[in-house]
């Protein structure tokens, strides 16, 4: 296996390179960029002196020596600066990811606390007024827009019964490094993260309920009951470690895009991450940051399905990685 | 079909508790009132409809701490420093903790008259300004401010590796023996000369009319970041983490992105602040309204195109204050020749008839798009020198009110007619005429403003067309409309005005924001006699040829000047005192004072 996940990374080294020459041409296809944003609303700037800043800066060189120079840094771990917040991106990255990250794994616990709960008994008593209320439950949260659904989160339990904090990620008054910190960013955590939670969990029940059911009547199920074994045995050790193995083979992606953030989440809740990074970045022609922002994405799209694979392969037995 | 019945009951029943939920909470604020605005039409005047301030400073007690939000969806940048921030949000939270050395007057000028950190001396020709930093005004961290900490920021902003964009300023870069400082040919700026330690003296190459407004006010903490290159400053620790100034407040903590907790500075030179401290937060603009009606918020920005649903908030005062800025359509004429460096006006339009341009602002209802799109918060535009500059501002002219009968006239007169009875007018040789108009997407209101006026032209038989039938981003409008894209014939723009009115930068020919490529010679005499000695002496002589300047943009009009505009500032009712008033020039973050 381990030859096979070499093989696994070792290609993506092409992929990543085709990767970064499109992005990076596509972002500089964009019109305007971060310099000459500046000179809206300031008419007693010198042209001339944008047009040194953009020189200083190597913007007005041809794209494939900026792209050289971009990659060779890149290869060196340099990550670049951004133009528009003047700090290096490994550091301006550095603050927001772990806002991300944090936000990312409370959303992920909650989905699979809600979700594969839900996805047992649906699948369990199918048909029976649980399970259509949880089927009715998935399709509604399908159905409902994100940012809809996060307005109403944020002025039902935020704003008219006042139980959490209504933006940012901690309350600027405590002192890092206490626990009253620690308690105050939960604080602000619990409602972001309820929210994307409830409107994930579509995937999992349906796979979840799908596939108990279908396990429900093979042959093996039979035979285990034609044993006499009881029921709950029958349920949680032979119908439900095998109904978790295509939720298993899910997890891979859903850790990969618990780093990209959520934009809509991020926006509504005033909560610095990623997905908003990202946004503005775009708006503002902060090309570096795009570009960084798009191959991180896509290095983590790649590991991501290499992870599931692998973990596929761990739990289900069958499953052989071909070296 | 059992089944479906079913799902289909509990999905009604979740999404009738959702639409309740969601309703209640709307009825119990503005469901009253609603039915009757339907009938009538509010007309706002923004300058008689609002407080300017709110004064309640008998009932104010000692201490508190008040909530100031920063309406927007982004987190803020972070760049705290005067020298260096792009983002006028970072400049929201920068006012809290520094602050110019000088003092300004009404009109945006320094003065000697206020309570200041310096004082000044200015020669008769205008070329030298002696600064004297007065005593007892400290840094946060003690140091006194010091004549070497403004002459800093000049060291920084002249710098070679300076990455930021204040150095194209000719305030900064006309200073003596700042270009070579700036091109690293030397350590020292000739034309500062520290005297003492509370005294210096800058020196401009030539006299500069517009000293008392544009000298660059702002002093650095040498002693706290002189020893960082001025190249890695505006990512260092001590500008986004740690900043420090001489204002009423002290940063205690920034949370990058979303928060900063300020308390007071007990040293300030003003006096102590009434508040024990600030919370700066950032607010999505979503959720302000709801942030400002549940009362999390003491003292906010209002969005104005919320401004109906906030208009009955109790416990909130809404404050108007007229912005610095300006909506205008512009006809491009020319295009910039970038080696000359000055505009070349010889595009082949039939807009360059002075006629045609007049019967375009005619046809143009500003009155309708101010009341109808931004509820009376936007006023029809006259001049192109706002009224917020009191002193310059004509309110005797009345621009182009809308007259489409006057229009219609004017292009008769001038021979565009109807000649093929396509419902257009057709150029004086009668071939068909049809224009371009570019438009900036953003916000709900920007394309039926866009579809309005192109209504509007069309109503008067001119062919007017979206370009490419859609707006255009931010971006993608100012690429174009900078490089002189012949796609475009008319466009819908802004200028920020900042505290000067003088509008050489914008519409001389020797600038590059002359973005209508506008080229005439009386103009440009005006321009360049605005800006002279004689005229900086003489306030009035200023007022008579920026007079004349006003007059004849309305005559030849390359650009309509179509809104002025307000912003909204929400107080909450225990804020004791705060003003948008620019008469009250003694106003201070240190006087703002809580009533409980």
């Amino acid at each position: 296996m381990v030859k096979y996940i070499f093989k696994r990374v070792l290609a993506m080294i092409p992929q990543l390179f085709i990767l970064s020459i499109l992005v990076f041409l596509l972002t500089k296809a964009m019109p305007g960029d971060p310099i000459s944003q500046a000179f809206i609303g300031n008419p007693n700037l010198d042209p001339a002196v944008l047009e040194e800043l953009k020189e200083k800066a190597g913007l007005n060189d041809p794209w494939h020596i900026q792209y050289v120079r971009w990659i060779s840094r890149l290869i060196q771990g340099d990550l670049g600066n951004s133009y528009v917040h003047k700090i290096s991106i490994a550091k301006l990255l550095g603050d927001r990811f772990s806002n991300t990250i944090i936000l990312g794994l409370a959303t992920l616990v909650l989905t699979y606390l809600i979700a594969i709960p839900l996805g047992i008994i649906a699948g369990r008593y199918q048909d029976s007024w649980a399970d259509k209320m949880i089927v009715g439950y998935n399709y509604v949260s399908y159905a409902v827009p994100l940012f809809v659904f996060a307005l109403l989160m944020l002025f039902i339990f935020g704003f008219r019964l006042g139980l959490v904090p209504t933006s940012g990620s901690v309350d600027p008054q405590v002192t890092k490094g206490t626990m009253e910190y620690y308690l105050s960013r939960l604080h602000h955590l619990i409602l972001p993260a309820t929210t994307a939670a409830l409107l994930s969990t579509v995937g999992t029940i349906q796979y979840l309920r799908n596939e108990i059911i279908d396990t429900k009547y093979k042959d093996f199920v039979k035979t285990a009951r034609a044993k006499g074994t009881s029921e709950k045995v029958v349920y949680n050790r032979h119908i439900l470690r095998n109904s978790l193995l295509p939720i298993a083979a899910f997890l891979g992606t859903d850790i990969v895009n618990i780093l990209g953030g959520s934009i809509f989440i991020e926006q509504i809740f005033g909560y610095p991450g990623i997905g908003q990074l990202f946004v503005s970045s775009i708006l503002q022609r902060d090309y570096s940051v795009v570009v960084v922002l798009v191959m991180l994405s896509g290095f983590l799209a790649l590991l991501g399905t290499l992870l599931s694979d692998i973990i596929l392969s761990i739990v289900d037995p069958r499953i052989r990685l071909e070296d | 079909m059992k089944k479906r019945n079913y799902f289909l009951l509990t999905l009604f029943i979740v999404l009738g508790l959702l639409l309740t939920a969601c309703g209640g909470s709307d009825d119990k604020t503005s469901g009253g009132k609603s039915d009757e605005k339907e009938d009538e039409v509010q007309l706002i005047d923004p300058e008689k409809d609002f407080p300017k301030k709110v004064d309640k400073r008998d009932d104010a007690i000692e201490g508190g701490t008040i909530t100031y939000a920063i309406v927007k969806d982004s987190p803020f940048e972070g760049v705290l420093d005067y020298n260096f921030y792009q983002d006028a949000y970072d400049a929201d939270i920068i006012k809290f903790f520094a602050e110019p050395i000088f003092a300004f007057d009404e009109n945006y000028e320094i003065t000697n008259d206020l309570p200041s950190a310096a004082k000044f001396e200015v020669n008769d020709d205008l070329t030298q300004i002696k600064v004297t930093i007065q005593d007892g005004v400290y840094w946060h961290n003690g140091e006194p401010l010091e004549a070497e900490d403004y002459a800093y920021s000049f060291y920084i902003i002249g710098h070679p590796d300076y990455d930021g964009i204040r150095y194209g300023d000719d305030m900064i870069s006309d200073i003596v023996g700042m270009e070579a400082y700036h091109k690293g040919e030397t350590d020292v700026i000739e034309g500062i000369e520290i005297l003492n330690d509370k005294e210096l003296t800058i020196t401009w190459t030539e006299p500069k009319a517009s000293l008392f407004k544009g000298i660059w006010p702002y002093a650095a903490p040498k002693d706290y970041i002189g020893e960082i290159p001025v190249g890695e400053l505006s990512g260092h620790e001590k500008i986004r983490v740690n900043p420090i100034g001489f204002g009423p407040f002290k940063v205690k903590n920034i949370v990058p992105g979303e928060s900063v907790e300020f308390v007071a500075f007990e040293d300030y030179y003003k006096g102590k602040p009434q508040l024990d401290g600030v919370i700066v937060r950032t607010v999505p603009t979503a959720t302000i309204v709801e942030e400002i009606k549940n009362g999390n918020v003491d003292i906010a920005s209002f969005p104005t195109d919320q401004y109906q649903i906030g208009m009955d908030t109790p416990g909130y005062e809404l404050l108007a204050a007229m912005e610095n800025a300006y909506t205008y359509i512009g006809f491009k004429l020319g295009r910039w020749d970038a080696e000359q460096g000055q505009v070349v006006q010889d595009r082949e339009t039939p807009l360059q008839d002075k006629a045609l341009r007049q019967a375009f602002a005619y046809a143009m209802d500003n009155a309708s798009i101010a009341q109808n799109f931004y509820k009376g918060l936007r006023t029809p535009a006259t001049t192109l020198i706002i009224p917020f500059f009191t002193e310059f501002h004509n309110p005797d002219l009345e621009g182009y009110t809308y007259n489409p009968e006057k229009a219609k006239e004017i292009l008769d007169e001038a021979g565009y007619i109807d000649v093929d009875g396509d419902g257009f007018r057709e150029d004086k040789d009668g071939n068909p005429m049809v224009f371009n108009f570019a438009s900036m997407s953003g916000g709900e209101t920007a394309e039926p403003i866009a579809m309005y006026y192109i209504q509007n032209w069309q109503d008067v038989g001119l062919n007017v067309q979206l370009l490419e039938g859609r707006l255009h981003d931010f971006n993608a409008f100012y690429d174009r409309v900078q490089n002189d894209d012949p796609a475009i014939d008319i466009y819908q723009a802004a200028w920020g005005t900042g505290t000067d009115p003088n509008p050489y930068g914008l519409y001389s020919k020797y600038t590059s924001f002359n973005l209508a490529r506008w080229d005439n010679d009386e103009s440009e005499r005006l321009l360049t006699e605005g800006q002279s000695l004689e005229a900086a002496k003489d306030i009035e002589l200023r007022k008579e040829i920026y007079n004349k300047w006003q007059e004849l943009m309305l005559e030849e009009v390359p650009v309509v000047p179509t809104l002025y505009r307000y912003e909204l500032v929400a107080v909450n009712d225990r804020v004791a005192y705060y003003t948008v008033d620019p008469a009250d020039t003694d106003f201070g973050w240190h006087q703002v004072a809580v009533t409980e």
